[in-house]
Formats: C-alpha cells, structure tokens, sequence
C-alpha cells in the first residue's frame, strides 16, 4: 500500500476518512438544499405577502377613503346648501316683511304724511344711509309715492344695520323712484358729480317680479357697481290689483363665495351651480367645474357627459349620494344637495386623484418599509450564508480532523497487532493482548481471539508433537512387532536342508505393519510334516494378536499327533472360550505323511488348496469346508486326504491373493492365480511364490495392498531321493 | 457402502447392503445394526447388490448371527450373489447362516 501524507492508500484509515468525507458532504449537501429551498420559498412568500398587502392596502384604503369622503362630503353638501339656503330665506322674509310694510303704507296713503328723503351725499360714503335715485327724466319730487314709502326708511336702515347678508335694500315705485339703504354713497356720482340716473323699471329683478307678481330670485349678476356677484331678492307690491312698487334686498354672494374659495385648501372645493346648470360659485379657474357668470355660461348637463348631466338633474332636485364620475378624462368624487329656496345646488367635488395620494402615499411608505425589511432580510441571508459557510467549513475540517484522528486510533492497534503476529515464530508464539489493544472494541476483541487462537494453536502443536511421539513410540513398537511376528513365522530356508522329500517354501506379507495370516510347518515326527494356512478375520494389531494365539494353539495341538480334524475341533473349543471379540480364522490344515505321500487334511472355513500332479495341471481341490474357527463352539470338523506323488505340488495360500483389487475393484481371482502357477509348472516352490506375487503385483499395479498376502508351496519330491540319499 | 434400511414393522427389519463389505465399510454396518436390533425377531439381509465380503465383514455377519439367536430371532440372507456365495462356501458360513 503506498502511503501519502502518513495514510496509506486503500487503508482502513483512508476508508475511515473516505467514509466521514463523504458524510459530510452529504449533510452539507442536505443542509445547502434544504436552506436554498427554505430561502428560496421564504423569499417567495416575502414577495407574495408584499403584493398581498399592496393589494390590501389598496383596497381598505379605497373603501375607508370613499367611506370617510362619503360621510365628509355628504355632511359638508349639506350642511352648505343648508346654510345657502337660510341665508335665502331669511332675505325672503326680510323683503315679505317690506312688501308687507309697502302695502300697509300704499292702503293708508291718504292718512300717511310723506316722509322726508335725500339724494346720495357723498360724504356719507361708508355709513349705512337711505337715499334716493330716479330714473332719467324723472323728478322725485313730482312723485305721488315716493314720500309714502319714505317712512319705510327707519325699518330698511335697521333691516340693513341688522343683517350681514344684505348689501342693500330697497322700494322702487312705480314711477321710476327708487329708495335704497346701503353704504356706498359715493359711488352713485358721475364725473361731473352729478347723481347718477338710475333705470329703475327696466331692472332684472323690477321686470320679472312684475311678471312673476310674486317675490322673486334673480339670476346672480356681477354688481353694477362693485363687480361682486350678487342677486336680487324682489317682491312687487299692489294696490287693487295695480302694481305700485316693487321690494327688494340685494344679497352680496361675497360669503359664499369666499366660503366656496376657502373650501379648495381642503383637497377638494365646494361649488354652486344654478337651475340653469351653470357654476355660479367655485374656487377653480379653469375646467368644468369654473365659476362663470354670464348668459353664455356652460350648462353642466350639456358638457357631454351624461353621468354629470343625470348627476346634476339629480341633485338640483334631491340629495345625493357620493358618486364617482369621469369628466374630461378625470375622475371626481361628486356630491349634491339641493338649494330649496332658488333652486340651485351645491356640489362638493374631490379629485379621485386627490383620494388616491393617501394611499399611494400609504403604499410608497409601505414599500419603503418593505425594501428596508427586504433589504435587512437580504443583508440576514447574507450574513446566514456566511455564517453556514463558516460553520460549514469548520464541520469539514472538524470531520476531517476527527476522521483522521480516529482512522489513527483504529489502525495504529492494528498495525501493532500486525507486526506482532508477524513476529510469533517458534516458542514465542503466542500473541499477548497488550493494553495497546484494549481499545473496548472490536479491536479488543480482535486481539482476545488472537491470543485465544495461538493459545489454542499452541496446545494443539504441543499436542500434536505430543501425538507424533507417541505415533512414533507405537511405530517402533509396531516394527518391532512387525519383526517378531516374521521371526514367529519359519522363514529360514531351505526350510529343511536335510530332508530331500520334498521342498517348502512359505511367504507372508502383510498389508499392514502386522497382519492376520500365517503359515507354519514343522515335523510332527520324523515322517509327519505339519502344514498351516490361516487367516484370521480383520487386519492389523488385532489380527495379529489373534493370530499369534491361534498360531500357538494349531501347533500345540499338533505337537499331541491328533488327527487334523481333531487339531481343528480342539483349536477351535479353545479359542471360542476365550473369544469375546468374536474374532475368527479359517485355517487349512494338512499332515503329509513323507514316506508314502498321503495327506490328511482339515478345512476350516479356508480356501481351496491347489494341486498339481506331476503330469497335470494345477488345480483347485473342492475339499469339504468346515467353519471357521472361532466362530461356534462344539462344531466338529472332518479329515479328508490327498495323496502326492513324487513331483506333486501343493500350494496354499490366503484370500489375499485371489482377492488382490486393481484400480478399478476388480480381483486378481483364482484364474489368474492358476494361470500364474501353470506359467511355472515345474520350477521350485520359491520361484513359484515369485512368480504368483509378480503376477499379482502386475495386475493391481499402483492400487494399494488391501490384504495380507500369504503364500505355501510344497513339492513332493517322494521317498526316492532319499532312498537314494540313505 | 450404502445401507439402506426398511421397517416392514417393529420386528422385522431388512438391511440391503450396497458395495463392499470389509474391515473399513463394517464398523458402519455394525454401528447401525447396534441401534436397529432391539427387540428384531427377523432381520433380512439383503446381499443382491453387495459387491465383496471381507473376513471383517464375515466377522459382522457371525456376530450378528449370535446376537439374533441370542435375543430369539432369525436372521435370513437373501439375494446372495455368485461371488458372495463361494465366500461363504468357502468359509463355511453357508452352513451356519439361513438363506432365502
């Protein structure tokens, strides 16, 4: 592993490390999503309440703003046409009052004295005075009225003095005399200081009183004299149905014009509009709602506008409610209230435009508050941002720190515990849990299963080692066993040197280190020659022990000179007494009688002997079988005999020949044992055991030696060589 | 070897051998016969696909033997092959065991 900056790659402290990167970034990850998102959907929701609240303050601002005009507006329309209109019926009863006097006066003109009268006399100028004007050509003194209503003088200057609406007053007779109180006396003189004519019979209000023949408004004039729009309040006075003056008061609109001009300091302005639907009062110069005072004056009904023409029709005739109407590209607030008495109307009238300022005052404040709070919300944002970076960055390091200080702590145990294991070697090899490695964790319990381990290895390479010896101690015992188990057997040849009867030769080998066949011979007598072939079942030390026994038996029992059969049956009461194991031997057993050749034999439970005649073949000799020895007690065996002649050769030998397995389980067989023994009919029974074992070793070839294998090969020679001998 | 076993009922047990019977295969057939027998009145042995029988092996079937006669049964060899039979001829187990 290469290591960089003390970390090795694809180490654990580099997955450790790894691992908390990755960790981290993930939560920072997470951390920048879900706050883009919250700031992303705060932001969003800054934005929709601003207009939301835009919205709503547009729109309780326009409602409570009409609902306050409303109320304001209806109450101040009111309030002035209520005002105009007492100011008018109050010079209506002061001229009823005149006329009223007038007509006394004229019912009672012969019983009334004049009174005295006077022209205008400058130097009363500004001092209320009654005074007298005619018309052209008219002398006051030839006329029969004027000093009847002379005595009216009295009533007009205290009528005069007494009311601030009045700018005069007056009687005009029938015969172009006209007596007035007001305190303009100078004005009345032209250039040459003459008074001037007055035409009084030709006047507006004279005329249409006369023709009305009732009291009367007139239309507002501007002042003949003063230029101040004014009107006439007249009443024509009759005696028997004739016409013999007129009554009268002029009303100076001054007040209310003023009042009019004052109301446009309060972001709208009151104006007053007559019958005629024309301005006659208003404190604008300019557009619809300007003051005009002629004939020519504009009809507010025929301005083209229809809300305004039904608007106007409306309020000459009733109150009315607010309304909101468009004239010449504007909006206006309008509201009306009627003036009984002449038949005018006032109409307050505020610029919509003049409404809305509050509120768009209201909303640009708001929005400046707004911005400011957006701006503080930003400058926050900012300052999160910053502040989450800072965290953010520290959170790396800080895990980074941790990860690298952890990956250390992890693996530097490790690394330890790696190069200790590596060192155990030989008696120093058990791991020793240091406290290094006490770590309460799994590198803990590593180490624990490392000591536990090479503790348990140790016992088990000394219980190994203790095994081997003991392996070792039993296989010398067992080659010593192997050793005197061959010396037990007669293994010195020429096994007879002295006796040319015949010729022996006998062969064991065992599968294993000890084994379970025998062979034996040995003279019974001088002329008897013991033969023993056996196998004892099983293999190995068991069998061999077995065998041993058995081995000692036959041969003591044919020491006796029993009959085979009887060496058997005795053999065989032996062993089954003492026989729990229930091991057992097949045995062949055959004494040849040298001198004639004849052999008794006995089989227990063994292979058929093979014979061959001097002039034959060899051949398997079907004997009568007994049953193995060792197996039941009480069993009696049976003798047969063979008869050898000279030449003859017997061979015996165990199941370990006929059964030798190749490699593929198949068995040598006694066909190819007889095969064998025929390739060499005639050579010496050692070369015939060569030959059978070279035989039997060609065919299993590598397979491994299953059985023991035991071979005995007697040739008769007969009794000749000896005679020949002897 | 194989081994199979079937209970015809509690007291009659037939053992089919398969393979070879010897000093390696019989601690096995011993072992299972331990914990079979009791209380078998008739055990069949059935040799039809036994291969090869082994002085050990012959051991196994004589102690069987012993053990059936000693708790009052019967065992009986069935299926015995050409090549079983000449072993058992030989040995002269033929005379002491019960064939089918």
């Amino acid at each position: 592993m290469k290591t960089i900056l003390g970390i090795k790659i694809g180490g654990l402290q580099q997955k450790i490390f790894n691992l908390v990167l990755l960790v981290v970034i993930a939560i920072i990850g997470a951390y920048i999503a879900v706050n883009a998102y919250q700031q992303n959907k705060l932001t969003r929701i800054v934005q929709e309440t601003s207009v939301e609240q835009q919205e709503a303050i547009e729109a309780i601002s326009a409602q409570t703003m009409a609902a306050v005009l409303e109320t304001s507006m209806s109450r101040t329309t009111a309030l002035q046409a209520y005002i105009a209109n007492d100011l008018f019926s109050e010079v209506k009863t002061d001229v009823l009052t005149l006329r009223t006097v007038a007509e006394q006066l004229f019912l009672h003109i012969d019983s009334v004295s004049p009174h005295p009268y006077f022209l205008p006399d400058p130097a009363k100028d500004g001092t209320a005075t009654v005074q007298v004007q005619t018309e052209k050509g008219v002398d006051p003194a030839s006329s029969r009225s004027l000093g009847l209503v002379a005595n009216m003088s009295e009533i007009m200057l205290a009528m005069f003095q007494n009311s601030d609406k009045l700018s005069s007053c007056f009687v005009a007779t029938a015969d172009g005399c006209i007596l007035y109180v007001d305190d303009r006396s100078g004005a009345y003189f032209d250039e040459n200081g003459d008074v001037v004519n007055f035409d009084v019979r030709c006047r507006p209000w004279y005329l249409q009183a006369a023709e009305e023949g009732d009291i009367i408004f007139t239309g507002v004039e501007l002042d003949a004299f003063t230029d101040i729009p004014g009107l006439v309040c007249a009443a024509p006075v009759y005696l028997d149905g004739e016409l013999v003056a007129v009554v009268g008061a002029d009303i100076f609109l001054t007040s209310i014009s003023d009042y009019v001009r004052d109301t446009a300091s309060e972001g709208g302005f009151v104006c007053v509009v007559s019958g005629d639907g024309q301005v006659l009062f208003s404190p604008v110069s300019e557009g619809v709602f300007r003051a005009e005072v002629s004939e020519k004056a504009t009809d507010l009904r025929n301005t083209g506008s229809e809300e305004l023409a039904a608007f106007i029709s409306l309020a000459l005739r009733e109150r009315t409610p607010l309304e909101l109407i468009n004239v010449d590209g504007r909006d206006y607030y309008l509201a009306g209230a009627p003036l009984e008495t002449l038949g005018w109307t006032v109409v307050s009238v505020v610029e919509k435009e003049l409404t809305d300022q509050p509120t768009q005052a209201m909303l640009a404040q708001y929005d400046q508050i707004n911005e400011k709070a957006s701006a503080a919300y930003r400058q926050s944002t900012r300052r999160i941002f910053r502040a989450s970076l800072g965290v953010t960055v520290f959170i790396v390091l800080a895990g980074l720190a941790a990860a690298l200080i952890l990956a250390v702590k992890v693996v530097k145990p490790l690394e330890k515990m790696t190069r200790r294991i590596n060192s155990l070697h030989g008696d120093n090899a058990v791991f020793k849990v240091e406290d290094d490695y006490r770590t309460g964790d799994e590198i803990e319990i590593l180490a624990e299963s490392f000591a536990t381990l090479t503790n348990r290895a140790q016992e088990y390479i000394s219980q190994i080692t203790r095994i081997t010896a003991e392996k070792e101690r039993i296989g010398t015992e067992l080659a010593l066993a192997t050793r005197i188990q061959a010396d037990m057997l007669p293994s010195i040849y020429p096994a007879f040197p002295d006796r040319s009867e015949f010729d022996i030769y006998a062969a064991m080998d065992p599968a294993k280190e000890v084994g379970g066949d025998f062979y034996d011979y040995f003279l019974v007598d001088d002329d008897h020659l013991c033969m023993v072939m056996a196998d004892v079942s099983g293999k190995g030390v068991p069998a061999a022990l077995f065998m041993m026994a058995s081995k000692i038996i036959l041969a003591n029992n044919a020491m006796m000179k029993k009959s085979p059969a009887q060496i058997l049956n005795d053999t065989n009461e032996a062993i089954c007494s003492h026989n729990r194991e229930e091991m057992f031997v097949t045995v062949w057993l055959g004494i040849l009688e040298i001198s004639t050749g004849r052999i008794v034999c006995a089989n227990a439970g063994h292979e058929y002997p093979v014979i061959k005649h001097p002039d034959g073949q060899y051949e398997l000799y079907n004997d009568p079988h007994g049953f193995v020895i060792g197996g039941l007690a009480g069993l009696k065996y049976t003798d047969y005999e063979l008869q050898l002649k000279p030449g003859s050769r017997l061979f015996l030998y165990t199941d370990g020949v006929p059964e030798a397995t190749d490699a593929g389980k198949k068995m040598f067989g006694t066909g190819r044992m007889l095969e064998a023994l025929n390739g060499c009919a005639s050579s010496s029974p050692r070369d015939i055991l060569g030959a059978v074992r070279a035989s039997v070793d060609g065919f299993v070839k590598e397979a491994e030696q299953f059985d023991d294998l035991t071979m005995l090969c007697l040739e008769y020679r007969g009794t000749a060589g000896k005679a020949g001998d002897a | 070897m194989k081994i199979n076993q079937s209970v015809k009922d509690e007291r009659r047990l037939t053992v089919a051998l398969e393979g070879r019977l010897d000093s390696d295969t019989a601690p096995q057939l011993q072992e299972t016969l331990d914990s079979a027998l009791e209380g078998v009145t008739i055990l069949e042995l059935d040799f039809e696909k036994l291969e090869y029988v082994s002085s050990a092996g012959l051991r196994l079937i004589l102690s069987t033997q012993k053990r059936m006669d000693a708790q009052g049964g019967e065992m009986k060899i069935k299926h015995v092959s050409q090549g079983i039979k000449e072993i058992l001829d030989i040995t002269g187990f033929t005379g002491i065991l019960k064939f089918e």
